[in-house]
C-alpha cells in the first residue's frame, strides 16, 4: 500500500515536472532571453544607403528568386511577408517509419512529415535620423503537416501540425549574400 | 396505474425539455464598462515621448522582433501592428499581440497592447510591464 502511494506521488510529481518543461509562462515570452541578441545578429544586416524603397523592392525580388510568394507588404513601415509551400518528405523519416513498423510487429505506423509552408518576414528601416543607414531584418519559420499513421488499432488522422522557427545561420547568410548582390552594396553586421 | 406513471413522466420530461429551450436573457449591463475593464486598459496602455507616429510604429515592430514575434500585419495609417509567436520551446501554444499607436497630444504617443495566449486574453500586468520595458529600450535606441 505504502509503495503504491509512493509510486503514485512520484508519478504525479513527474507529470507536473513535465508540465513545467513544455509550458512557458506568457510573461517570460515578453522578456528578452540570452539567445535574443544572437538571433538578432544572425537575422540583421546593415546597408549604407538612403534608398529604403529600393532595398525593400530588392528584398522582394530576392525572395521571389528563392521561390517565395509575397503575401503582404506595407511600404510605410518597410514590411514584407512571403511564403512558399514545398514537400517535407525526408528519407530518414521513411526509414524510421519502416523500422518502427517492423519492431512493433506491424502495430505502429509512425506519421511522417508530408508538406510544409516556409514563411519569411522582413523589415527594412532607417537606423539614424539622416536615414543614410538602413537595417534589414528577416525571420524564417515553417509549418509542417504530417501524414496519417496507426498506433495499435487506433488510426492517426493526417494533418497534424508542427510549427518551428528556422534558426539555421546558413539560410540567413545566403539570403543576405543575394540581397547585397541585388542592391550592389556591402552588407554589414553589428 | 403504471400507464398514469408513464404519462406523468412524459409530461415532466416535456416540461424539462421546454425549460431547457429558454435561452438565458443577456443582462442590460453586458456592454457597460466595468472596473476590471478600466483597470486592464490602464495596464495595457502607456504614453511615450515620441513625435513621429511612423517612428513609434517602427520602434514597436523592432521590439516585437527582438522578442521573437512574427509580424503578421501592419497598417501604417491606422497605427496597427499584429504579431504572434510560439511559446517556445513548445510549438503548440501560440501567443498573439495587437499593438495600436495613436497620437495623444503634441509630441506624445499612446501605445496600447492586447495580448492573447491560445485565444485567451492575458490580464496579468506583469506581461505588459515586460513588453513596455522592451519597447522603451527599442524606442530609446531608435531616437538616438
Amino acid at each position: 500500500m505504502r509503495r503504491a502511494l509512493l509510486a503514485g506521488a512520484c508519478l504525479v510529481l513527474s507529470s507536473q515536472l513535465a508540465g513545467c518543461i513544455t509550458h512557458t509562462q506568457p510573461e517570460e515570452l515578453f522578456q528578452l532571453t540570452a539567445e535574443s541578441p544572437r538571433n538578432k545578429a544572425m537575422q540583421t544586416r546593415f546597408f549604407e544607403t538612403k534608398d529604403e524603397t529600393e532595398l525593400l523592392s530588392a528584398s522582394a525580388a530576392v525572395l521571389q528568386d528563392l521561390g517565395f510568394q509575397v503575401e503582404e507588404s506595407v511600404q510605410d513601415v518597410g514590411f514584407l511577408r512571403a511564403t512558399k509551400e514545398r514537400s517535407a518528405r525526408e528519407y530518414g523519416q521513411d526509414i524510421g517509419r519502416f523500422f518502427a513498423f517492423f519492431l512493433s510487429l506491424g502495430k505502429f505506423i509512425m506519421p511522417v512529415d508530408l508538406h510544409q509552408r516556409i514563411a519569411a518576414m522582413l523589415i527594412a528601416r532607417p537606423i539614424n535620423p539622416e536615414a543614410t543607414r538602413q537595417e534589414v531584418r528577416i525571420m524564417f519559420y515553417r509549418v509542417v503537416w504530417k501524414g496519417d499513421g496507426q498506433a495499435d488499432r487506433q488510426h492517426i488522422p493526417p494533418g497534424q501540425q508542427k510549427m518551428e522557427m528556422l534558426r539555421d545561420p546558413v539560410m540567413y547568410q545566403q539570403f543576405f549574400a543575394k540581397l547585397s548582390k541585388a542592391v550592389f552594396l556591402e552588407a554589414f553586421t553589428l | 396505474m403504471t400507464r398514469r406513471a408513464v404519462w406523468e413522466s412524459i409530461v415532466l420530461a416535456g416540461v424539462l425539455l421546454v425549460q431547457g429551450c429558454v435561452a438565458p436573457q443577456p443582462s442590460q449591463d453586458l456592454l457597460a464598462p466595468t472596473e476590471a475593464q478600466m483597470k486592464i486598459r490602464s495596464v495595457q496602455t502607456r504614453a511615450f515621448d515620441v513625435k513621429d507616429r511612423q517612428l513609434a510604429m517602427r520602434g514597436v515592430i523592432a521590439a516585437l522582433q527582438d522578442l521573437g514575434f512574427i509580424i503578421e500585419r501592419a497598417n501604417e495609417p491606422l497605427g496597427l501592428v499584429t504579431a504572434a509567436r510560439f511559446a517556445e520551446p513548445n510549438f503548440y501554444d501560440v501567443l498573439g499581440v495587437t499593438v495600436t499607436v495613436r497620437p495623444q497630444a503634441e509630441g506624445r504617443m499612446l501605445i496600447r497592447a492586447n495580448a492573447i495566449y491560445n485565444n485567451k486574453p492575458i490580464e496579468d500586468p506583469k506581461v505588459y510591464q515586460n513588453f513596455f520595458a522592451t519597447l522603451e529600450r527599442s524606442l530609446f535606441i531608435a531616437k538616438e
